[in-house]
């Protein structure tokens, strides 16, 4: 019950010292309590009045109630306590009395206020590159369902780049892989080149290490491709691999789908259409319902541009990984199974902020780049 | 491969349109370019990958039709009026003198044939599907090869020398006109067709030769349909820029079996067109003909790679559709579903890249639908690791962004010339042995050539204050060895800040670029500088960053020399340092940190107002002072440092405050008093400092 201050003490059961203290103590919180409203003159005045007004204040009726109707035993201690309270309540209101003054003051002078749609000190703020959020957000995903990173050289060999992944001499699939060789010095035992995906990766990591391997490798490939707007020479892949015991290709899809539906939104559909790549099989494209225009093929102006009205885009390539592969890694492709990815970084991006020309991301613009804090 | 849609109909009957039937074929492993309405019942543009060279013909593509629509294919069997008395046989001869480039050659004889232009059908169907057509003859071949994939050639067989046929390697150097009318050096080691006396060309895989080219005053043909060694067309064709529908299909690898079917097949068409008498029987050398492979394919594999059952009629349905000629011969015969099933298949002529077990399962998969293998997230079993450097390496980047860094990626083709103005003497740069450009002819030395790039074409478009960084690579060779280096690039120009509501504006300055990398420096325990830096910084106004005794790079204003080439009209500054040592020291000092209480006694500030000779260093201050061995002293800094107004020239003016800092007990005047006195007497001695009064 609370404490009153229009009961006599004895009233409200009050036998002890430490009673009277503890009411003293409930009264100062609830002065605090009332302070906290105080915020101009006439908030300040209405706390006033309550507790030091000249007819019913807290004060006038403490003295009345508690302090004229004590008794004899008592009558000290709740003088001590009411001194106590009184000397801390005048002190604070007319603290607050000035502070009140001051700011009605200060509000009133319009010259002082401060104009809240200036702009308030601006700090250089730096920035983190597109393609890095995207490596970022994607290492990200892959991570939290148990993938590890890994990464490697850019300056292959055509041992890992083509013949370990079952690419040899003279395979179709270099035709189209058109390959920037580096000037090695005359003599040199072998040739290098500018790794044409982020493959190599999977069979340098199964050369290290046993099963279970989960790895992806973010990094940049090169392709001998004339620039435009959707070709760079040099472009960004996450690569993927998991190779176990019992990996299925309902695994693989499975994963794929999680993670597009962690990039993209729960609400992406997802497709996986037969295709071939020498390092794995069976071979898949992998295709997402249009962001743009939801899967629909259009869109309010007609026929969607970016899916070109199919609904459908092609995100990237992906499959069981090709036994012949494990044979030039000295693993069983009786007992383990696989499966691997290579995402296009760049292309992703493009599609996810509908950048449309993915030379702007090697520019540099600092337009470009503050559109991306 | 544009396949049109009548012409398709004719081998399977299906009621679903060209565009339904591109949408399914889309889904079971034959990639569509697009569908073109309206002409001849559609036309579908099937992207046909380079393992399917079976489906570089409107017969393969009806293969695949008939499987997913589960409709009989129609066998393709010519009939064409043979001559009763002459015999082909009779009329020429073939000799293969390189079998491992021509398993087999087949050879028919037309005589009396009209050569004139194909009929309306012939020619729509030509055009619909890209092809150009010529006359009766030669479009009867292409035709021919549209429908079943086998490339095939008509020669005058009146200019074939001997009326003798002869498959051989092509010699080093070896000339022949081909049809296209240009004079071509051969690639060494392909098929070459020869005639009788032996030397003249009379054409090859890739394509045929003007000597014996087909003319409106052609009578006698001989039809050539062969099989030439995938690999070397392949490899001719590239080094010959010839890449053609026939070079195509062989060099993926065309079917030795149907040669002698489709050949029959244009002497069909061709008795049909141009007319003439068939010559009975057919040439047919065939060294090569292979046994055809048995492969064995188990429900055990299907389920331990596909992770989902597939019923055996299914299995039994995709593989005969396919021509696989599936044979249980597992003990459980009979026995639907068993897990011991096991299928032998034929591997058909067509399908020579289908080899494995793996191989089968895939067909399996892609016809019975992919989409029937349910998706489910596999558990981990093993914890997942980051990059080595990945807390180091976004640490730094947390705190370059901070310092108002916006991050950049940039390509490392660069210019060669661009990269020696930052190339050190004894790097060798990473140089492309086929560049697209000379612009792009080298793999950037520095990081600094690339970030140099970035400020010139912000620069270049009105952005005049800049402050970047790259984390990426450099690249240079050691002998026949690449090298990756991983670099920080710092680059920045124009106003570090600008003017606005609360602060004046001010430009970058060297000032910024050392603060901002002893900030990062601090990640890594802090970062030592010594005088002296690459030729490309400005000698006055650089410096070279130390990790303790470990040098990490250099930072400084780009040097006037290097600033003229980019025509740079302001100042920009630049800083690179390899960041495998910094990440390195990073968590040697994160594991290293412990914590050092608070002191519990205030500490003293006294300000030293010092005239100095120009040349003695702030560094020289310190040292003398740290040298008096005052254990109490905290921190010795600069406060304020001026030029000019009351100083004479020859010297500078330099506030310093030292902080005196006892962990035992609460400072004296009088010690502070006496401490004060040997910094001053030392200071005097040592450097020559006098003491400004304030
Ligand atoms: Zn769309």
């Amino acid at each position: 019950m609370a404490t009153s201050v229009d009961k006599t003490l004895a009233e409200q059961g009050v036998q002890s010292a430490e009673q009277v203290a503890a009411f003293f103590e409930e009264l100062r919180a609830r002065f605090d309590t009332e302070v906290l409203a105080i915020q101009d003159e006439a908030s300040w005045e209405a706390v006033r009045h309550a507790w030091q007004g000249r007819k019913s204040g807290i004060f006038v009726l403490i003295t009345d109630n508690w302090l004229k109707k004590a008794n004899a035993e008592l009558k000290a201690v709740v003088g001590q306590g009411f001194n106590a309270l009184r000397k801390y309540v005048d002190g604070r209101l007319a603290q607050l009395e000035s502070e009140v003054k001051a700011g009605t003051e200060a509000w009133e002078n319009v010259k002082d206020r401060v104009d809240l749609s200036l702009p308030g000190v601006v700090r250089p703020l730096g920035s983190r590159h597109l393609i890095r959020q995207v490596f970022q957000e994607i290492e990200d995903i892959f991570f939290s369902i148990g993938f590890s990173v890994v990464e490697g050289p850019e300056i292959e060999t055509p041992y890992y780049n083509f013949e370990a992944l079952n690419i040899p001499e003279h395979h179709p699939v270099r035709d189209d892989m058109d390959t920037f060789y580096m000037d090695l010095p005359k003599g040199s035992p072998g040739q290098l080149l500018l790794r044409t995906h982020t493959s190599p990766m999977q069979i340098r990591t199964m050369e290290k290490q046993k099963p279970p391997v989960r790895v992806i490798v973010p990094g940049r490939v090169y392709r001998r491709d004339n620039p435009d707007a959707t070709h760079s020479f040099a472009f960004h892949q996450v690569e993927g691999l998991a190779v176990d015991t019992d990996i299925t290709f309902c695994d693989f899809t499975g994963t794929i789908e999680y993670f597009v539906k962690q990039f993209f939104g729960a609400n992406v559909k997802t497709r996986f259409r037969p295709s071939y790549f020498p390092f794995t099989e069976p071979s898949v494209e992998f295709d997402v319902s249009c962001v743009f225009c939801g899967g629909s093929g259009t869109t309010a102006s007609g026929t969607c541009g970016k899916c070109k009205g199919a609904g459908w885009i092609e995100l990237f390539g992906a499959g069981m990984v090709d036994p012949a592969v494990y044979g030039f890694v000295g693993y069983d492709p009786k007992k383990v199974s696989g499966f691997a990815f290579g995402i296009g970084i760049d292309r992703l991006a493009m599609l996810k902020y509908g950048i449309d020309d993915i030379q702007a991301f090697f520019q540099n613009d600092v337009r470009f780049l503050k559109q991306f804090p | 491969m544009k396949v049109v849609y009548n012409w398709l109909k004719e081998f399977v009957d299906v009621t679903a349109s060209a565009e339904e039937i591109a949408a399914r074929i889309a889904l079971s492993g034959t990639n569509i370019g697009g569908v073109e309405k309206g002409v001849l019942g559609g036309v579908v543009d099937a992207e046909v990958t380079s393992n399917r060279p079976d489906c570089l013909s409107v017969y393969g593509i009806a293969r695949e039709v008939s499987a997913i629509y589960k409709t009989p294919l129609k066998p393709i069997v010519p009939k064409p009026v043979e001559s009763t008395t002459a015999k082909a046989s009779d009329a020429v001869r073939v000799a293969i003198e390189s079998p491992e480039l021509c398993a087999r050659y087949t050879a028919r004889v037309i005589r009396g044939v009209k050569i004139q232009p194909s009929p309306a059908w012939l020619r729509e169907r030509l055009e619909a599907a890209g092809v150009t057509s010529i006359s009766n003859v030669v479009d009867v071949t292409n035709y021919v090869m549209l429908e079943l994939g086998n490339p095939m050639h008509a020669f005058d067989l009146g200019k074939v020398r001997d009326k003798s046929i002869v498959v051989r390697r092509a010699k080093p150097g070896e000339k022949m006109q081909t049809l296209d009318g240009t004079e071509r050096v051969m690639d060494p080691g392909m098929p070459l067709v020869c005639d009788g006396d032996g030397a003249r060309a009379i054409g090859s895989g890739v394509m045929g030769g003007a000597s014996t080219e087909i003319s409106f005053s052609t009578k006698d043909i001989l039809l050539e349909c062969a099989y030439f060694d995938p690999i070397s067309i392949r490899r001719a064709a590239r080094s010959m820029k010839l890449h053609t529908e026939a070079s195509t299909r062989f060099g993926r690898g065309v079917d030795p079996e149907m040669a002698e079917v489709a050949s029959r097949r244009a002497a069909e068409l061709i008795l049909q067109l141009a007319g003439g008498e068939l010559l009975s029987g057919v040439v047919d050398v065939y060294p090569g003909k292979r046994a055809a492979k048995k492969i064995t394919v188990t429900r055990a594999e299907i389920l331990r790679v596909m992770g989902a059952d597939v019923p055996d009629k299914e299995v039994e349905r995709v593989l005969s559709a396919l021509g696989f000629a599936p044979v249980r011969v597992d003990q459980n015969r009979g026995q639907e579903g068993a897990l011991l099933a096991a299928w032998e298949c034929t591997q058909p002529s067509w399908r020579a890249e289908v080899e494995r077990e793996i191989d089968l399962i895939e067909e399996i998969a892609r016809v019975y639908g992919l989409d029937k293998f349910p998706a489910r997230l596999p558990v981990a079993r093993t914890g997942a690791a980051r990059l080595p450097q990945y807390e180091a390496e976004t640490r730094l980047r947390e705190r370059l962004m901070g310092l108002g860094y916006r991050e950049i990626v940039t390509i490392p083709h660069v210019d060669a010339q661009r990269d020696e103005l930052f190339r050190a003497a004894n790097v060798t740069p990473a140089k492309l042995a086929n560049p697209l450009s000379e612009e792009a002819g080298v793999l950037r030395s520095t990081g600094s050539v690339t970030v140099a790039a970035a400020i010139e074409w912000n620069l270049n478009h009105g952005q005049r204050n800049v402050k970047l960084f790259e984390i990426g690579r450099r690249y240079a060779l050691n002998g026949a060895e690449a090298v990756e280096t991983p670099v920080l690039a710092i680059g920045a120009t124009g106003e570090v800040r600008p003017q606005g509501l609360h602060d004046g504006a001010r430009d970058y300055s060297f000032a910024d670029l050392k603060g901002d990398l002893d900030a990062i420096g601090t990640l890594s325990g802090g970062i030592g500088w010594q005088d002296g830096g690459p030729e490309w910084l400005n000698a006055a106004k650089r410096g070279r960053i130390f990790l303790k005794e470990n040098e990490l790079g250099a930072a400084g204003m780009l040097a006037k020399r290097v600033a003229e080439k980019y025509k740079f009209r302001q100042d920009v500054f630049l800083a690179e340092i390899a960041l495998g040592p910094f990440y390195c020291a990073y968590y040697g000092v994160k594991n290293a940190r412990r914590y050092e209480p608070l002191p519990r006694f205030p500490a003293v500030e006294r300000d030293f107002s010092l005239l100095l000779a120009d040349g003695v260093k702030f560094a020289d201050v310190t040292k003398t002072i740290q040298s008096l061995g005052i254990v109490e002293i905290s921190s010795i800094e600069a406060a304020d440092l001026f030029r000019g107004k009351n100083v004479p020239a020859g010297k500078y003016s330099l506030m310093i405050r030292v902080i005196f800092q006892s962990r035992e007990a609460t400072f004296s005047d009088a010690q502070i008093a006496e401490y004060s006195g040997k910094i001053v007497a030392a200071l005097e001695k040592n450097l020559g400092a006098a003491l400004r009064a304030n």
